[in-house]
């Protein structure tokens, strides 16, 4: 089936993941034990789940996450997504930034049309980059089984197998400049998004 | 309604190595995906670790694509042996069959969500017997609520005769449960007011098949994915038989198979095939018939036939005959061909009778389908048109669009297709059902055709048809186990009424604290005209149970009891028991013997379901998934049976499975194999060589090839067509929410996603209305059909629609369904879709309460309705719930 993996046409050319593309344990290990040497390892945040601005924001567990810059909103062009890595440079931390021109959920900027997803598909790890879909604001269909997620609806699931949302990843908009600040469900391949 | 949110965990526990690893497979669909359960104590606090030496899947973290990665909806918290245990629930990455590569759709996928965890959605399990006391459903013990049960159905059963005694039941939930179920209702009950979960009778889904002699599972998954051209009709396997599309299918069309899907929707399977070359027959509602013909037509016509095949497998006049003035014209085949309608005296006849036959032009059939002609010339041209002196390998895969549609009509047309195609009965040439639930029926006693009353002239009896048999009166005791009935036949609002006057509206209602005194006001409840409904059922379902049961039996389920059961390639399994069943909650077989012990019956001395899987296997011998022989070889290995099948795991054995000279266990690919070699010497011991093994399951072995006239059925297909501003309206079902629906409420995820019934709706019949996708509908029809009288008539052609009209015995009734609009354009204009089974939006309610006129089967999926908007849903200006993408992306 591998073979049937399309090609990243933003990032050129990238293997498949693999353990061998895992920073070293070690180094996360020593990040999370810093983390609980500061008593810091797990904080509970406010996430607007809507973008209705009356609409209660409820309440997240999520581990503590770098804050990352990853670009600059007057820069985004309608429909063109862009590549990064979060939460870290490990396997499966390949994502994408995409400014929709359609109000979508846990959207940022003027018109709440900022989001950023994971790569890859919640279901057996199939990569979605180069699948996004401009008329459809979607994801998919994933090379592997089929899989179609709604990215203005966090990521939900539109047809196909996964077992949860794709994983989304949180932003905060300062001045002109997009921060990733968190991820929002678990990524494929990790048993926990910060540790691996 | 409501607007439910959802909060993804962002980690989940690993089993630690030395976790139990206990083999079962999925509950759901038909294909019963291979799955492993790794079970760990809560206590101690020993998860595993990220290194592969560290977890029980000896990989290391993060895994690799299609590695054994855990999403958080694959964890659950059990009790086993009274101590919470972690489960993590996730697809075999090692079987070798049905699931290769440890695929699972979303619903097996996340399964461990089904289990009972009174932390989540769960907690409604059933967990107790009770009984209505004043008007209220109250936890009573298994004794005083079976003593009540068996008192008031004996006395039912002896005083108002045994087809008073209804029996409504699934057909499929493990072979140990409907081994007892039929045991019970059939041979000890003995009544012919017995039918199960999809039908109002107890009759064959597809008549046509059973008359041209095919299995409705005869092949093996690996002949969808070998065969060079595959015609789909009535479903999308990808939106149901996930991973008999992703594992095979698929796999078949990246190869070059031309995949033909035959569906007014074209969602994610229909969009993969047609990217790939495959090609979409978007038929309207009830018109598949006419297409098949069609096609049919040219293969005939340009001499395309499989004339070989046709000249050793297909029943000449001689053949076709054969059997004839033999006795009593008991079978099946023969009763429906003394119709006259539909036996011909082999493919010259039939041919003659297909060209003269106007609705069957391509061009003219193309009109009345709403499709491209040119679209029924090269499906043509792919199933049939030699290429380089060689013939396309050709199989054909039915399912309820197309079965549900036109039942009986269907059938007959495709068998004949499937026939001059050369398909049926070699590798990758197949014929067959894609199948919907798993096959877990085993009968443990024989239909009582005689007792039923439904005779048409001239032709055996057809077996009681439960819902008129109900609607006029005459189920006094209604035993209905895991299934709503109501929701889940046509005109279920009709239905409803008529429970709801037989039960909570009848005078005698429990007011006593004292049990004889409710055994006979029970007595006199159904002594008055009324009905006393006993529920078996793992929730407590609406309305059936929740407010018209007297009487509510918590069933055990999957994993929480050992159980066996088959999968759409007969291949048997044994589902482990991994956690203990909720409260006091037991499996059927069990609520069945101790009811039948205290009924007075004999041969109900079960101690588990091994004893019960044992006593079955006899019965088995001769099906398509005969089992006897695993039991032969448990019992020379000083083993149960049980234990030997659990001995093949998630690969389990394809019945019929055969005993070899030297005591191991062969099964069987497929079935109708004319390619198979059977021993020359035949069957030894106790092995049984039939039929269906190596030629078909007609009088002669070979197959028939029948007429299907289009005038059966078209009386009721041009009243039913939409006038005015009516749609076409049918029903089915998603990819994420498919067998499940009875959990699927439970599981937060889905809910997030489904939270309603949805009415998927072409943008300009949206537009007309003024529909937008989110708007909250109301789906109504004042023109439902309903039959009135469980027979009217005197000659065979009044049993026809049109006869039923002029006898006065359809009742046009209304009906009205909510949902959300969901538009898009994977639908075909001038059809609406819902999902078929929403409980509290049942969309069965706007389909016709006629029985196919020949089959007794309904046509549950052609009916018409009026869609208006009556406001705005939740979902439309939220992104919590729902979504409104289409499902063609590629």
């Amino acid at each position: 089936m591998n073979k049937h993996i399309q090609k990243k046409p933003e990032s050129g050319v990238r293997s498949l993941p693999s353990k061998k593309d895992h920073p070293a344990g070690k180094c996360l290990m020593s990040r999370r034990k810093m983390l609980f040497a500061s008593g810091m390892a797990t904080a509970t945040v406010m996430v607007a789940m809507s973008a209705d601005p009356a609409a209660a924001k409820v309440p997240a567990m999520v581990a503590t996450y770098p804050r990352k810059k990853i670009a600059k909103l007057s820069e985004l062009k309608t429909d063109q997504p862009i590549g990064f890595e979060y939460p870290d440079q490990g396997a499966y931390a390949q994502s994408m930034l995409v400014k929709m021109g359609t109000e979508a959920g846990g959207g940022i900027g003027p018109q709440k049309d900022v989001v950023a997803f994971n790569y890859f598909c919640t279901h057996q790890g199939g990569d979605l980059s180069g699948t996004y879909k401009g008329d459809t604001k979607s994801l998919g269909a994933c090379p592997l089984h089929l899989s179609t997620y709604d990215l203005t609806r966090h990521g939900i699931l539109i047809s196909g197998q996964a077992y949860q949302s794709l994983p989304q990843v949180l932003l905060e908009l300062d001045g002109d400049d997009i921060y990733a600040v968190g991820v929002f469900g678990l990524i494929f391949g990790r048993y926990d998004n910060l540790q691996g | 309604m409501s607007t439910p949110y959802y909060i993804p965990e962002t980690n989940v526990p690993l089993p630690p190595k030395g976790a139990e690893v206990i083999t079962t497979a999925c509950d759901y669909c038909i294909v019963a995906c291979g799955y492993k359960v790794y079970r760990w104590p809560v206590a101690g606090g020993h998860d595993g670790g990220p290194k592969a030496e560290q977890n029980a899947f000896g990989a290391d973290f993060p895994v690799e694509t299609l590695g054994p990665w855990v999403a958080p909806n694959q964890h659950n918290i059990v009790l086993h042996n009274g101590e919470p245990n972690h489960v993590v629930i996730i697809p075999d990455k090692d079987t070798k069959f049905v699931n290769t590569d440890g695929d699972s759709s979303l619903r097996g996928g996340c399964i461990a969500q089904k289990c009972y965890n009174p932390q989540t959605p769960t907690r409604d399990r059933l967990k107790s017997p009770m009984m209505r006391i004043y008007g209220i459903l109250q936890p009573v013990p298994w004794d005083f609520a079976l003593d009540v049960a068996a008192e008031v159905g004996n006395y039912v059963r002896t005083k108002h005769g045994v087809n008073a005694y209804g029996v409504k039941t699934y057909s499929y939930q493990y072979i140990e449960n409907t081994y007892a179920i039929t045991k019970y209702a059939l041979r000890h009950v003995n009544t012919a007011n017995f039918t199960f979960h999809d039908t109002p009778s107890d009759v064959s889904s597809t008549p046509g098949f059973r008359d041209a002699g095919f299995d409705n599972f005869g092949p093996a998954y690996e002949d969808w994915m070998n065969a060079e051209t595959l015609l789909v009709c009535g479903t999308d396997p990808y939106e149901t038989k996930t991973i008999l599309w992703t594992q095979w299918i698929m796999k078949g069309i990246q190869n070059g198979q031309k995949c033909i899907m035959m569906n007014p929707r074209r969602t994610a399977g229909v969009a993969y095939a047609e990217k790939n070359g495959g090609l979409w027959l978007d038929v309207n509602l009830g018109t598949d018939l006419l297409v098949v013909n069609a096609i049919a037509r040219i293969i005939a016509e340009n001499g395309w036939q499989d004339a070989d095949w046709i000249k050793n497998w297909v029943n000449n006049k001689w053949g076709s005959s054969s059997g004839f003035g033999q006795g009593t014209r008991n079978t099946p085949w023969q009763w429906r061909t003394t119709w006259g309608k539909f036996q011909t005296n082999g493919y010259d006849d039939w041919k003659k009778w297909l060209l003269s036959r106007d609705e069957f032009k391509p061009e003219n059939a193309a009109q009345v389908a709403g499709i491209d002609v040119k679209k029924i010339y090269t499906a043509a041209e792919w199933m049939a048109k030699p290429k380089g002196g060689k013939r396309p390998k050709t199989s054909i895969m039915i399912e309820k669009g197309f079965y549900w549609s036109n039942n009986t009509g269907n059938t007959m047309a495709i068998s004949a297709l499937a026939i001059i195609v050369g398909a049926g009965g070699r590798p990758g040439q197949v014929v067959g059902r894609a199948g919907g639930h798993q096959r877990g029926g085993q009968r443990g006693g024989k239909y009582p055709r005689n007792k039923s009353p439904m005779k048409v002239p001239g032709r055996r009896r057809r077996a009681l048809d439960t819902d008129t048999w109900t609607m006029s009166g005459h189920t006094r005791f209604a035993h209905v186990i895991g299934t709503t009935w109501i929701q889940s036949m046509c005109g279920s609002q009709q239905l409803a009424k008529k429970f709801e006057e037989m039960t909570v509206a009848n005078p005698h209602q429990i007011r006593s604290y004292d049990k004889q005194d409710i055994i006979d006001t029970l007595k006199r409840r159904a002594d008055s005209g009324g009905m006393v409904v006993i529920n078996q059922d793992i929730y407590l379902v609406d309305p059936i149970g929740n407010r018209y049961a007297d009487i509510i039996f918590p069933a055990a389920t999957w994993g929480e009891e050992t159980f066996m059961r088959a999968n759409g390639e007969r291949r048997l399994r044994v589902y482990n028991k991994f956690y203990d069943a909720p409260g006091e909650a037991r499996p059927d077989w069990w609520i069945i013997a101790e009811l039948a012990k205290r009924m007075g019956f004999d041969g109900f001395d079960w101690k588990n379901s091994n004893d019960v899987a044992e006593e079955s296997a006899r019965f088995s011998r001769g099906s398509r998934k005969d089992f006897n022989m695993i039991k032969v070889a448990a019992r020379r290995e000083g083993k149960t049976l049980h234990q030997k099948l659990g001995e093949f795991g998630t690969n389990g054995i394809q019945g019929p499975v055969f005993m070899k000279d030297d005591g191991t266990l062969v099964g069987t690919k497929r079935l109708h194999d004319t390619t198979r070699k059977l021993p020359e010497t035949g069957p030894a011991a106790g092995n049984v060589f039939n039929k269906k093994l190596t030629h078909f399951n007609s009088q002669t072995g070979r197959c028939n090839i029948e007429k299907s006239p289009w005038s059966l059925f078209s009386d009721y297909w041009e009243w039913m067509k939409p006038k005015g501003n009516e749609l076409w309206c049918t029903s089915g079902r998603t990819n994420e929410r498919w067998q499940s629906g009875f959990d699927d409420r439970r599981r937060p995820y889905v809910v997030q996603r489904w939270p309603d019934n949805y009415v998927e709706m072409h943008p300009d019949d949206a537009k007309e209305r003024g529909i937008e996708s989110g708007d909250m509908l109301m789906v109504y029809s004042d023109r439902v059909p309903n039959l009135k009288e469980t027979i009217l008539g005197v000659e065979g052609s009044d049993y026809s629609f049109s006869g039923q009209m002029k006898a006065g015995n359809v009742e046009l009734t209304r009906a009205a369904v909510t949902g959300v609009a969901m538009v898009t354009r994977h639908i075909k204009k001038g059809i609406i879709f819902m999902d078929f089974l929403h409980t509290s939006q049942p969309a069965n309610a706007l389909e016709g309460r006629v029985v196919d006129w020949i089959s007794g089967n309904y046509n549950y999926k052609m009916g018409v309705a009026k869609v208006k908007k009556i406001g705005v849903s939740p979902y439309k200006n939220t992104f919590r719930s729902m979504s409104f993408a289409p499902r063609d992306i590629t």
